[in-house]
């Protein structure tokens, strides 16, 4: 792990460990209704705490913005070329066809500037332990980053392989 | 399978069928319709004689092309010549192979074949027959190199002779290659467009190895230069047809084939016919990726999925036993706890 990955990491960590602090609670506004309250757009904003920001740099960046019962967590995953963009663009796809595997693993991202996003609610964190999703969060964004560098050194490599078996077809 | 052959193996496997079941004296009915690349349909079918009667003696082999009338216009070639190259091509003896009085309709070229005289090493031409086809304008091509090197040499003169004629062959819907002949060099430029974005940006690291792999690696450096531009290059721009910007389907790569790939006939069929898979070589290629890409992702969305399921709440033995609703072995706080209300 690289120098600067570490504290990226820890602060996401922290972060996200303070945000999930989260409790059942019913709408104030319609009746019978309990949902995620960073998901509504509605008057009572003293249900929602202050987003957090966390930016390694302008490529890799996190957003946690807290609710009383639900977190929602935007990840921007490193694409510094257009290959990694494709790559990233197919992958966090990928994911969000399979989101009802995910349970907390949000169909869309919350905007274009972020890869992939997950929405964590207070029925997750009841039945799932949170220093463990916390982990699951931040392997995921190891092996993101991971997962995209091999992908796109074995395009390079086989793209060389090929090339070679095609011309060497000439070599008489 | 890292290279495509060049012979259709399919229609390789129907003929030896018919000729197999032939030697055995119960002769099959065929009516089979073989694909190849390149919008190239084979048909294989049992004639009727003129009464109307079934000739199980008789094999029709039709073959239809994209690039057909474009090879017929280029090399400005009359239907019986091309016809008669290729029957030349199939080296087959006049008892095995002619040609019938009218080629089948909605097929280009029509050769019928003799079951009772066909053997089994006949069948290499005949699954090559679509390389032949595509091959015409390259002897013409090749024909006028070997004109312009030979002046060069008896003139004495300086300089590179660049023949006027480019010939344009339209192998697919909207992809054309090119093939222009000087005196040193003939050289054949693949226009190429891609499906979709991801196609666009795996081409590019795909040609840029090509263009690349050349230099780098010294075993292959005997390998014809490869070239690649977003323009039309300048020996053949005159002959492109005007590009719409908003396609993308200006990727024009080049082989620059010098006289080692063409010093006998031998070599001459070789580079052809590695020529002419080079777009399905290259394409097949990037949808390999993409798929061994996929298998991966799969794979990947496994090891995460594990990874989370670390994160539930096992359920304790004693109390899925014991009576109570679903609800409220669901209910827990984050420590895993019981959730009273």
């Amino acid at each position: 792990m690289s120098q600067s990955l570490k504290p990226y990491l820890t602060a996401v960590r922290y972060s996200l460990t303070a945000a999930l602090n989260l409790s059942n609670f019913s709408s104030q506004e319609v009746e019978r209704h309990n949902r995620p309250e960073i998901e509504v757009a509605h008057q009572s904003m003293e249900l929602l705490l202050n987003p957090m920001h966390i930016s390694r740099n302008e490529h890799e960046q996190v957003l946690i913005e807290p609710s009383v019962n639900s977190v929602r967590v935007s990840i921007k995953v490193k694409q510094s070329d257009e290959i990694e963009e494709i790559l990233v663009h197919k992958f966090t796809r990928f994911l969000e066809q399979r989101a009802e595997n995910f349970y907390i693993l949000r169909r869309v991202p919350i905007n274009n500037n972020y890869s992939i996003s997950f929405l964590i609610t207070n029925q997750h964190t009841e039945t799932m332990k949170v220093n463990k999703l916390v982990d699951f969060i931040i392997e995921f964004m190891e092996e993101v980053d991971k997962e995209i560098s091999e992908m796109k050194l074995f395009l390079n490599a086989r793209a060389r392989f090929v090339a070679e078996a095609y011309l060497s077809e000439f070599v008489y | 399978m890292l290279h495509l052959p060049s012979n259709n193996l399919l229609l390789q496997k129907t003929i030896n069928e018919a000729i197999e079941a032939y030697a055995q004296g119960k002769p099959i009915i065929l009516d089979r319709i073989v694909s190849d690349f390149d919008h190239t349909t084979f048909h294989v079918s049992t004639p009727e004689t003129n009464n109307g009667d079934i000739d199980r003696e008789q094999l029709l082999l039709s073959i239809t092309t994209r690039a057909w009338a474009s090879i017929l216009n280029t090399t400005n070639a009359t239907l019986p010549k091309l016809q008669e190259f290729l029957l030349a091509k199939l080296q087959l003896p006049a008892n095995v192979a002619s040609l019938p009085q009218q080629v089948e309709q909605g097929y280009d070229f029509t050769v019928a074949l003799n079951l009772s005289a066909l053997a089994v090493e006949h069948l290499d031409t005949l699954s090559l027959l679509k390389v032949y086809i595509l091959s015409y304008p390259f002897q013409f091509a090749i024909e006028e190199f070997v004109q312009l090197s030979n002046a060069i040499v008896d003139e004495a003169e300086e300089g590179i002779k660049q023949s006027e004629k480019i010939y344009r062959i339209d192998y697919r819907n909207d992809e054309s290659f090119y093939i222009r002949s000087s005196s040193d060099r003939i050289t054949v430029c693949f226009q190429t467009t891609f499906q979709d974005e991801t196609d666009q940006i795996f081409g590019k690291v795909f040609i840029q190895e090509f263009v690349d792999s050349r230099k780098r690696n010294r075993s292959i450096q005997s390998s014809p230069q490869v070239l690649y531009s977003n323009e039309p290059p300048l020996e053949i721009k005159s002959e492109v047809k005007s590009l719409s910007p908003t396609k993308n389907n200006n990727n024009f790569i080049t082989f620059v084939l010098f006289p080692r790939h063409l010093s006998n006939p031998e070599l001459q069929f070789k580079t052809i016919s590695t020529l002419c898979l080079f777009r399905n070589y290259f394409h097949y290629h990037i949808k390999c990726s993409k798929a061994y890409l996929h298998s991966r992702m799969r794979y990947r969305v496994g090891t995460f999925v594990k990874v989370l399921n670390r994160a539930k709440v096992e359920k304790a033995d004693d109390e899925s036993e014991s009576a109570g609703t679903k609800k409220d072995l669901e209910r827990r706080t984050f420590t895993g706890k019981k959730m009273v209300y």
